[in-house]
């Protein structure tokens, strides 16, 4: 049961081992497991450890599950009316539901049915319960009679599957699985004949007991709906949505050494406190001094759209790590100056630059693309100085790395300078380098 | 045994339908319950109520930057244990010199080392079947915290330190653990493994208005309604800090002190936009886009 499952959801990038796997068993074990919703809730709590995984997870699920696939850009709606399975059971079900139905409330339909969960389920029974004991003495003779004596029958007939072992309910399961597999199904399926629900034919979705919508449809269609449910794309060139991504790589800058050493001054005070008694009071050493210094090409339309981007990023990095942070701007190269304004006004030049702490961390960004002439001896010499001086260098390129090659003042600047592009992993890869003991 | 019951909130919190089940898989399960989400959206509400209403006691460790594992679990006592051991000596030399009176150990006897060991709200949860251990904002621990906890929460057993007794738990006894975390870093893979997760998302308005009701039921609906526009406009354009559900309501805590339409206009106003807005630069902004353009703003957010 469920051997297939690891594979289709790394899939989707969704890791599933056996340990999961084996949760998920020993849930259908405790009973947690009677519906397909509940599949999808407990797997979602076992599996997905990041909101980001959410839509990649449900994606897999409802792919697994259901056979339904949803493609990029697919909204959910599309994908279930798109599919074999919703066809199959919207025929089904046809005379269930009545002609009167719009498409749309056929997919809120299935959607409910199949996240219908045992504990929508136990609402409706307990529902059912409280209601009968209210109206026990209440004769009813209404046109809904005969409904409401039909339903609390199907829902004894529920609580009677309940005891099912749990060996019986993975066969059920499996059963079920393979018809929904095969492509002339006839009719048995996951959901709409009460489910993988052991409730049997004649459960409660057959017979149409809503819940008031059992928002796990809801939240399904939130989730595939939102970017921040899925991964964000770490090779993308920063922007709005992966600047908190790149700023989690640039946290890699803040070298973290766990050296502890004896702290004397706190063992002597301590001891005399306790009368003499001296315990070795440990502590541990922190090196958390970050100097950055941030070169920024802000001439020419090429850069003007990462320039804002860019600036976010480092100003939030010197908010969260509140360290020393300088910026300083050029337009296409660097000559014997850069600029400690954006409009370039107030030239620093690089003598100055070069008497820093050669601990600094310099960032260029910059996309390191101009005319050939420009790049000359002095813009060349003052790269190597640079170099030379400052060990933790790198080069940040908001150009598809595949472009490089392709411009020569790039390639020769790349030659002096590592270059990384301008994403999350490129800024992680970056720190990396700059992290490198060096000789 | 454990409480496996369905919970699904009490009068005076409203447990998300989703959390809830998650909550119940985690209890059923014996496992601890990983909590995420936006801070303010009552993820360390949830074992305190729960504790609350279901008469169960409730542990409490809070992370901090120095958190370890001993004073989760237990430490033993040197100081104590030196002390008492000393007194020993010290009784003994007044009784020579004839004097009466003697120092006490309170009780503990240095033979017995478990008398020295001071129990962590760990080792108390798990020697209590049935209770609440909640671990609040692990995010904010040592990195090697989290680590250090995978022995406990997968073997439900601890080894009390120098003693050598062993705290254990039937799978059906395990605690309620339920552990918050604000993402302010990444917890290790092995960790989130040995956990269910589950992630709050921000509630709707619907949800608002439920949570709105159980804080303050007797605040009118009006106030509410224009209460509600604004802020989720605020979290709408784009802040840096968005406003959360607890800063929602300690704004109404404030402007419910007011009459009606008083309370209102305090609203349209903005007045107590502090308890909202928590940076300049969101204030600059807000005061921006709203203030310099109100006549648009009360438009939306007047009550037809």
């Amino acid at each position: 049961m469920f051997e297939t499952l690891p594979k289709k959801f790394v899939e989707y990038d969704v890791p599933v081992d056996i340990r999961a796997l084996l949760l998920l068993r020993k849930a259908m074990d405790k009973k947690l497991i009677r519906t397909l919703g509940d599949i999808y809730n407990v797997l979602k709590g076992i599996v997905v450890k990041d909101p980001e995984m959410m839509g990649p997870y449900t994606k897999a699920y409802y792919d697994y599950f259901l056979n339904i696939k949803i493609h990029q850009g697919d909204t959910l709606n599309d994908a279930i009316q798109r599919s074999e399975t919703f066809k199959n059971w919207r025929d089904d079900n046809l005379d269930r539901m009545g002609d009167e139905l719009s498409v749309e409330d056929m997919v809120n339909r299935f959607l409910d049915e199949v996240h219908m969960t045992s504990y929508d389920i136990q609402e409706v029974v307990d529902g059912r319960l409280l209601w009968d004991k209210d109206r026990g003495d209440i004769e009813d003779k209404e046109s809904d009679g005969l409904e409401g004596d039909k339903q609390p029958r199907a829902l004894d007939k529920m609580a009677d599957y309940s005891d099912l072992s749990l060996q019986e309910l993975l066969d059920r399961m499996q059963e079920v699985m393979d018809q929904q597999k095969s492509e002339h199904s006839g009719g048995s399926h996951w959901i709409g004949t009460g489910g993988i629900s052991p409730y049997g034919h004649g459960g409660a979705a057959k017979d149409g007991l809503r819940v008031g919508g059992t928002g796990g449809g809801k939240m399904a269609r939130k989730v595939l709906n939102d970017r921040k449910f899925f991964p964000i794309d770490m090779d993308a060139i920063i922007n709005d949505n992966n600047v908190d991504a790149a700023l989690a790589s640039l946290r890699g800058i803040i070298e973290e050494s766990a050296e502890e050493k004896l702290d004397v001054p706190s063992t002597i005070k301590n001891g005399l406190k306790r009368g003499g008694l001296f315990l070795p009071e440990i502590k541990s050493e922190e090196h958390d001094k970050l100097q950055v210094l941030l070169i920024v090409d802000n001439g020419g339309y090429s850069m003007d759209p990462y320039i804002r981007v860019v600036q976010t990023l480092f100003k939030k990095m010197k908010t969260r790590f509140a360290h020393d942070l300088e910026t300083h701007y050029f337009h296409n190269t660097v000559y014997d100056r850069v600029f400690s304004d954006a409009r370039r006004n107030k030239p620093i030049y690089i003598d100055k630059i070069l008497k820093k702490d050669p601990n600094y961390r310099v960032f260029f960004v910059g996309d390191a693309a101009m005319a050939a002439y420009e790049l000359n001896r002095t813009s060349m010499d003052s790269y190597n100085l640079m170099k030379k001086h400052f060990k933790k260098i790198a080069w940040l390129n908001p150009e598809p790395q595949r472009y490089w090659a392709h411009t020569f003042t790039t390639m020769v600047i790349k030659e002096i300078i590592p270059m990384f592009p301008l994403s999350p992993k490129g800024i992680e890869k970056a720190v990396k380098q700059m992290n490198k003991k060096k000789e | 045994m454990a409480n496996k019951e369905f919970w699904t909130g009490s009068d005076k919190y409203l447990c998300d339908r989703d959390l809830a089940q998650s909550f119940h898989i985690a209890r059923t399960l014996g496992m601890p319950l990983l909590i995420e989400g936006e801070p303010g959206t009552g993820k360390t509400e949830l074992p305190i109520q729960y504790a609350a209403d279901q008469n169960l006691e409730l542990f409490v460790y809070p992370t901090g930057s120095k958190s370890n594992v001993e004073q989760f679990v237990a430490r033993f006592d040197h100081v104590k244990y030196l002390r008492d051991s000393q007194i020993e000596i010290l009784n003994s030399q007044r009784e020579e010199k004839g004097l009466e009176s003697k120092l006490s150990t309170g009780g503990r006897n240095p033979e017995n080392l478990a008398d020295y060991v001071a129990m962590g709200p760990a080792a108390k949860a798990y020697s209590k079947p049935n209770s609440v251990l909640l671990i609040d904002e692990i995010d904010k621990a040592p990195r090697e915290f989290p680590n250090d906890l995978l022995y406990a929460l997968s073997h439900r057993k601890f080894i009390m330190p120098e003693s050598g007794e062993t705290i254990e738990v039937s799978e059906n006894d395990m605690p309620a653990i339920i552990i918050t975390s604000n993402r302010e870093q990444e917890l290790p893979t092995a960790f989130k493994g040995r956990c269910i997760y589950h992630y709050i998302h921000f509630p709707g308005e619907d949800t608002m208005r439920e949570i709105i009701a159980k804080h303050y039921p007797k605040v009118s609906n009006q106030i509410v309604d224009v209460a509600m526009d604004v802020f989720y406009h605020l979290r709408k354009i784009g802040l840096e800090r968005a406003p959360t559900t607890r800063e929602l309501l300690n704004w109404l805590k404030y402007v419910k002190t007011f009459s009606t339409s008083e309370a209102i206009d305090k609203i349209q106003k903005l007045e107590g936009i502090g308890a909202l807005i928590k940076t300049q630069t969101d204030l600059e902004r807000v005061q921006k886009q709203i203030l310099s353009n109100p006549t648009d703003f009360q438009k939306r957010s007047t009550p037809n």
